[in-house]
C-alpha cells in the first residue's frame, strides 16, 4: 500500500518549516516505529522513549531527506540505528550499582524511564481491538469486503473495483462508509 | 463535514491528488480532523494486528515537545555563546586599552599639527605666531576630535601673541606647550619672534 503522495507532501511541508505536518507523520508512523524498536529492545517502556528519540532525530535530519526512497524507509533506518545505538551504549555501561532490599520497593531502575505498560494502557489496547473487530463484524458485506480488501490485502481502489465488480467511485464510498461506522464506535474510547 | 471526512479517507489511501494541499491545510489547522485521521489509521493497524501492546495517546505530543525543547536549548546556547559586550567589564576588554591610548595620541597630534601649520605657512605678524592660527581650522579640528577620550576643544583669541586653551584640558595644554617650545626653537620661521629670544613657554590665561 503506497503512501508516496501524502508522505511526500508532508515531508515537503516539514522541510518548509511546518511542524504540524511532522506531527501528522508522527501520528501516522508512531506504532510502526514502536513495533520496529520493539524487535530490538524487549523493555516496552524503553521502546516508547527510543521511538521518540528516533522521531526527534528524523525531524532534525529532515532536510537531508531527498526523496530517493520512501519516507518510511528512511525513518525505518533511523529508528533501527537509534535502537542499535541504545543497545550498544547500554552494553558499555557497567552495572556498578546495588540496591538494598529495603530500597528495592522504590527503585526505579537505572534509567528511571516512564512506565507505559500500565494496566490502563493495556486495557485500552484490548478495548480498541475488541471495538474495531466488533464493529467490522456488524458491517454490511459490501462494506466489510471493501475495507478488508483495502486494509488487510492492500489492494488498490482499481483492483478492489475489479474484484467486487463495481466502479471505483463505489469502492471509494464503501471504504469511507466502513471507516465512518467503525470510527463512531472507536471515538469514545480515545477522546 | 462528511465530504471532508471522505477526503480524509482518500488522503489516507493516497487518492486525494487534486485536493491534497487543501485537505492538508484543513487537517493541520484542525486537531479534531487530526484525531479522526489517526483513528482511521488505527482501524487499519488493528485489522493488520500492527497495534502495539501498549498505546500512548500522547506519544506525538511527547515527540513535538522534545523537538521544541531541543530547539529552545539550541537557541539559548547560541545566545549565550554570543554574550553581548556590554556584559563584559570594560577592564576585561584587553583590546580596548591600546585603542584608547592610540585615540589620545592621535588627538594630541591632530591638535598640534593644526595649530603648528600656520607657523610654517607664514602668517600675519600682527597676529603673532600661534595667534594667527586659522580659527576655522581649529574649529574643524575640534569637531574631528570631539569624540575622543580627550577633550581638545580650543578657542583661539587672535589678540596679540597670546592664545589660550579652555580649562577643559590642562594636560593637553602642558603637552602643547612643550611641543610648541621645541618646535619654535627649531623652526625656520622667525616671523613674530625676536631672533635672540627663546620662547620659554606659552601661557594660557587661567
Amino acid at each position: 500500500m503506497g503512501t508516496n503522495l501524502l508522505d511526500a507532501e508532508l515531508v515537503k511541508r516539514v522541510q518548509g518549516g511546518d511542524t504540524a505536518a511532522f506531527d501528522l507523520l508522527v501520528q501516522k508512523y508512531q506504532h510502526k516505529v514502536i513495533n520496529l524498536v520493539g524487535r530490538f529492545v524487549s523493555d516496552k517502556s524503553e521502546c516508547q522513549d527510543i521511538a521518540q528519540d528516533a522521531f526527534i532525530k528524523s525531524f532534525r535530519a529532515i532536510n537531508s531527506f531527498r526523496g530517493d526512497s520512501q519516507f518510511y524507509t528512511w525513518l525505518y533506518r533511523i529508528a533501527a540505528n537509534t535502537a542499535k545505538n541504545y543497545l550498544a551504549s547500554r552494553a558499555r555501561k557497567s552495572p556498578g550499582y546495588s540496591v538494598d532490599v529495603e530500597d528495592a520497593e522504590h527503585f526505579e531502575g537505572e534509567s528511571g524511564l516512564k512506565e507505559y505498560a500500565t494496566p490502563e494502557n493495556l486495557l485500552l489496547t484490548d478495548e480498541i481491538k475488541a471495538t474495531v473487530f466488533g464493529a467490522i463484524e456488524k458491517l454490511p458485506e459490501d462494506l466489510k469486503s471493501a475495507i478488508t480488501l483495502r486494509e488487510i490485502d492492500g489492494l488498490s481502489y482499481e483492483e478492489i473495483a475489479q474484484v467486487m465488480d463495481c466502479p471505483i467511485g463505489t469502492v471509494r464510498s464503501r471504504i469511507f462508509r466502513a471507516r465512518d461506522v467503525i470510527d463512531k464506535e472507536l471515538r469514545p474510547l480515545l477522546e | 463535514m462528511k465530504e471532508l471526512d471522505e477526503k480524509l479517507s482518500l488522503l489516507l489511501d493516497d487518492y486525494a491528488d487534486e485536493d491534497i494541499d487543501a485537505v492538508l491545510d484543513e487537517v493541520t489547522a484542525d486537531v479534531n480532523l487530526q484525531y479522526r485521521m489517526r483513528r482511521y489509521q488505527m482501524i487499519g493497524e488493528v485489522m493488520r494486528h500492527e497495534l502495539p501492546e501498549t498505546i500512548d495517546t500522547d506519544f506525538h505530543h511527547h515527540v513535538m515537545a522534545g523537538i521544541k525543547d531541543q530547539a529552545q536549548s539550541s537557541a539559548t546556547t547560541a545566545t549565550e555563546s554570543a554574550a553581548p559586550l556590554a556584559l563584559v567589564p570594560l577592564t576585561a576588554r584587553i583590546w580596548f586599552r591600546p585603542f584608547a591610548g592610540v585615540a589620545v595620541a592621535a588627538s594630541v597630534a591632530l591638535v598640534t599639527i593644526a595649530l603648528w601649520q600656520p607657523l610654517q605657512q607664514g602668517t600675519d605678524p600682527q597676529d603673532g605666531g600661534l595667534a594667527s592660527a586659522d580659527q576655522k581650522k581649529i574649529q574643524q579640528l575640534g569637531q574631528q576630535i570631539q569624540g575622543s577620550a580627550v577633550q581638545a576643544s580650543s578657542r583661539v583669541q587672535s589678540d596679540g601673541m597670546r592664545w589660550k586653551l579652555e580649562k577643559e584640558s590642562p594636560v593637553l595644554q602642558q603637552k602643547l606647550n612643550a611641543y610648541l617650545v621645541n618646535h619654535t626653537e627649531y623652526s625656520n620661521s622667525m616671523q613674530g619672534l625676536i631672533p635672540q629670544a627663546r620662547v620659554a613657554g606659552f601661557d594660557a590665561q587661567q
